[in-house]
């Protein structure tokens, strides 16, 4: 289960409309905002790929100009990873 | 108190992201019983692209397990884009494809089979050794890559000079910055920009050109988009693209011309600033002079007179799509008006049949106006790769220079360089070698017998790569290739050598804004798989006894004996650092690693001394009191003064370069412009990036973006299978139909590794006489509906043994 830490750009004008919009994605919690538009955001996924995914929808809520990762951490994807690399790879 | 593990992390995770933008949580982590959320963390550079940013990498176990980027980093201030957060999935144990042992086959017909490294070894001493016997030394050559670590650029050659005695090395920076460098050397007489990044937080006026960095610099374009939210009113951003893009999202105007007229439209914002009198006449007086040659200085009058050519309204009519005299006459407004006005481009304006002269005209604007050296005024290119600038343009990694910007044919310099390596004097040859177009055309005729490839893929990034494909795989030539995974060209090799990747080894990497940034080994590498520098001291060593030539072993001497990854690269870093770099233009004695280490970031040249090395280095090149160089070389009282090696009378150079069309136009037969580039998700040959399976799956194979308006004409819908065929070849890609290229144009990304979809197969090597940097960006195609949407899979090069 993938954490990350983002920041998420939206426009100045648009914040609340934004933040209701990125609310709708599950798995998604914010944590704080300013108004310059800055939102503080945690993804919670099942695996990095749903992660992109989720990362994918929030580029395309309109009035969100960037999103911007600051913190990454996958400890168990990575211990599921290696399970099935012993099976896997030799 | 009792928080649960995930949600420490979440809160991690939150509070880290808050700390960035100064937005106060109402809870901190400390006191809870929890572990921490890693054993370790490891500061370095990301490794996918040419921003620099900076990261930590948190191991347990010793394992990745998670990233954070480093908040007070100058380059990315902590932020990462996906790419960035993604790249721990090539670390060896993450990724099954990783290559992980010695592959060799006598025959590129054969199947490879593994062997050890020491017989591995053998054979390329052997081999490398047999073509200079038989052929002489111009026989055998390099190609390396702006990913690899300034230490491994440095020391391959080092071993080719001074053992080989040859200058054919060479790399990829060649494709993507050279006409950068020329455009630098002849401007400003000194190679790489004059200011930093800092100047995204001082610019009141961004002059974009031929750069979509929102995709291709996210972490930088997001500073960009900053400072133009932050400051609505007074920020301007003009976007010259004949592609719309996502860069263009936050421009306040959008120049979209008509490709290969680029020169015509940057003389025509020269012409609106000299007729409108809106240059800056002190500035010019001080530290300008106007010319038509190296040698042949003109009048102002005379460049006035040659401006009257591009008059905006003749302008507008050479430009086409959306220009007109109004809106370059409002861009010259802005870009002279503005308290500081930085231009960003790439490979829009470097990959040009004419690169080096758009990067003369980019700078003519700033040089005019006195855009320079003041805060928020900077002519800036952007690189591509992590270690274009630092490794390969500082290095000495490509044929006609050696490091410490030396050229070649500058007996001086050379034998400076040998007395500083403490071999006979003119072991290095006089002449240049190859450039890389030369070089894989002497491979075709075969006058190349052994060639050593790093880290890179020219099977697949040259362009019009059928053509020097045909010469990778003669029999007679001999192929090396090191790299981590499978690739394009891995599959013309004779002998294929694992590496560790980045965080698996220890070296340096320096990015666009003269910064050089230190990783040092996190986690071990894969299976058989090593760090360069111990694969070429080791070749080394067998190279002088096949040869029987003390001299190579004398290139590797100061090495022998130190462990590979973290002594090895520490000991080549100091020879190059403290004896090569010394009293040049790059000097970088203070950025030891220990003072490296130090610091969140890095250290931008010139950095002599440690305590200003200490400092961060040099922010602004050529100001008195910011650039100790400048102090030191200076000839007067003036603030500015411009020491660079290149222009004998210290001065910026104005340059008369006229309007010039690629070197294939569109014709009857071939109708469309083709232009190609990147997208976000994914990077050059896809060999890295594709290996992700989240990056993959975002863009799995590469589209034609066709206009609508052409789509209409031809019939052509979205998802169409569509072929775009040149003189050279034909891919047939899939169509993505929206208002991306202007009418006319195509445009295709690079990556894809599928036959059918390669576009650099369709695209032409023309290249320009002074960089010889190819014209990638544009040529003449044709395209037609092949069928409707098919199903399509990804494809990847796998490793058949
Ligand atoms: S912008 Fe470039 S250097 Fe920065 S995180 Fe993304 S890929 Fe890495």
């Amino acid at each position: 289960m993938p954490i990350g830490g983002f920041i998420v750009n939206v426009h100045p004008d648009h914040l609340e409309n934004s933040i209701r919009d990125l609310k709708k994605i599950s798995g998604l919690e914010v944590y704080g905002s300013d108004e310059k538009g800055n939102v503080v955001v945690v993804l919670e996924a099942d695996s990095s790929k749903a992660m992109e995914e989720m990362v994918e929808k929030i580029m395309k809520i309109e009035n969100v100009l960037s999103v911007g990762l600051t913190y990454f951490n996958v400890e168990d994807e990575i211990e599921i990873q290696e399970e099935q690399g012993k099976k896997t790879i030799h | 108190m009792g928080l649960s593990r995930r949600e420490f992390l979440k809160r991690t995770a939150a509070l880290t992201a808050a700390s960035y933008v100064g937005i106060n949580l109402p809870f901190k982590n400390e006191n809870t019983s929890q572990a921490s959320d890693a054993d370790s963390w490891h500061k370095g550079t990301c490794r996918l692209c040419g921003s620099g940013c900076r990261l930590e990498l948190g191991v347990k176990n010793g394992k990745a397990v998670a990233l954070r980027g480093i908040p007070d980093s100058r380059t990315n201030y902590g932020y990462l884009c996906m790419k960035g957060m993604l790249f721990y999935k090539l670390m060896g144990y993450n990724n099954p494809d990783r290559l992980k042992k010695p592959l060799y086959r006598k025959s590129k017909k054969e199947p490879f089979k593994e062997i050890s490294w020491n017989e591995a070894l053998n054979i390329a001493a052997k081999e490398f050794a047999k073509a200079v016997k038989k052929h002489g030394n111009n026989s055998v050559a390099y190609y390396g890559s702006g990913q690899a670590l300034t230490e491994e650029t440095y020391i391959f050659q080092k071993v080719f000079r001074g053992g080989l005695r040859t200058n054919n090395v060479e790399g990829n920076p060649r494709l993507c910055m050279a006409s950068a460098v020329g455009g630098y050397l002849t401007s400003f007489g000194a190679d790489e920009p004059i200011g930093s990044y800092t100047n995204f937080e001082r610019a009141s006026c961004f002059f974009i050109i031929g750069s979509n960095m929102a995709e291709a610099h996210p972490v930088l374009f997001r500073r960009v988009m900053r400072r133009k939210l932050d400051n609505r009113e007074t920020v301007k951003v003009i976007n010259a693209d004949p592609r719309v893009s996502p860069t263009s999202r936050i421009a306040d105007l959008h120049l979209q011309f008509r490709p290969g007229t680029d020169l015509a439209l940057l003389n025509a914002m020269a012409y609106v600033i000299v007729k409108e009198k809106l240059y800056d006449e002190t500035f010019l007086k001080n530290y300008a002079t106007f010319r038509m040659g190296k040698k042949k200085e003109v009048s102002f009058e005379k460049y006035k007179e040659f401006l009257k050519d591009y008059t905006p309204e003749k302008v507008s009519d050479i430009c086409g799509g959306n220009i007109t005299p109004e809106k370059i006459r409002t861009a010259a407004l802005w870009f002279a008006k503005s308290e500081g006005t930085m231009s960003i481009w790439t490979m829009g304006i470097n990959q040009r049949k004419r690169g080096v002269w758009a990067n003369n005209l980019i700078h003519n604007l700033h040089i005019l106006t006195g855009q320079l050296c003041r805060p928020g005024a900077d002519s800036f290119s952007l690189t591509g790769q992590p270690n274009a600038c630092g490794g390969v343009r500082e290095g000495g990694g490509l044929c006609h220079i050696l490091p410490g910007h030396r050229l070649v044919k500058k007996d001086k310099l050379r034998h400076q360089v040998e007395k500083l390596w403490g071999i006979p004097q003119g072991r290095i040859p006089p002449k240049p070698g190859y450039h890389t177009i030369a070089m894989f055309e002497a491979v075709n005729q075969g006058k190349i017998k052994a060639i050593w490839i790093n880290c890179t893929s020219p099977a697949q990034s040259l362009p019009n790569c059928d053509k020097y494909r045909k010469g990778m795989s003669r029999e007679d030539v001999f192929m090396v290739v090191t790299d981590i995974f499978p690739t394009k060209t891995t599959e013309l090799a004779n002998l294929i050598l694992p590496t560790a990747f980045h965080f698996e080894k220890t070296g340096v990497y320096g990015c666009t804004e003269r910064r050089s940034q230190l990783t040092v080994k996190a986690v071990d590498a894969p299976g058989e798989a090593k760090p360069e520098v111990w694969i070429v001291r080791e070749w080394a060593l067998k190279l002088a006894k096949e040869l029987k030539d003390p001299v190579i072993k004398k290139c590797v001497e100061p090495f022998l004996g130190k462990e590979p990854d973290y002594e090895l690269p520490k000991a080549i870093w100091d020879e190059y650092t403290q004896k090569l770099t010394k009293g040049r233009d790059n000097d970088l004695r203070g950025a030891t690693y220990d003072v490296l280490k130090k610091l969140p970031d890095g250290v931008q040249w010139p950095a002599p001394t440690k305590e200003w090395a200490l400092k961060g280095g040099t922010d602004i090149k050529f100001v008195r009191g910011l650039d100790p160089l400048a102090d030191k070389h200076a000839k007067d009282q003036k603030p500015y003064q411009f020491y660079g090696p290149a222009h004998p009378d210290k001065k910026l150079w104005v340059w008369l370069r006229p309007q010039r069309g690629p070197e294939e136009m569109p014709d009857f037969e071939y109708p469309f412009y083709l232009s190609t580039g990147r997208v976000i998700d994914q990077w050059h040959t896809s060999s890295m990036t594709g290996r992700i399976p989240e990056l993959m799956r975002a863009n799995p194979y590469a589209y034609v973006e066709i206009n609508p308006k052409d789509a209409k004409k031809l019939g052509i819908k979205p998802g169409d299978m569509v072929e775009v065929a040149s003189r050279r070849g034909k891919n047939i890609l899939p169509a993505k139909v929206y208002v991306g290229p202007c009418e006319g144009m195509v445009f295709v990304y690079w990556y894809d590794q599928e036959e059918s979809r390669m576009i650099n197969r369709v695209t032409k090597d023309a290249f320009d006489p002074g960089s010889k940097e190819p014209e990638f960006k544009i040529c003449a195609c044709k395209i037609r509906k092949v069928s409707g949407p098919k199903p399509l899979k990804p494809f990847l090069v796998e490793m058949k043994t």
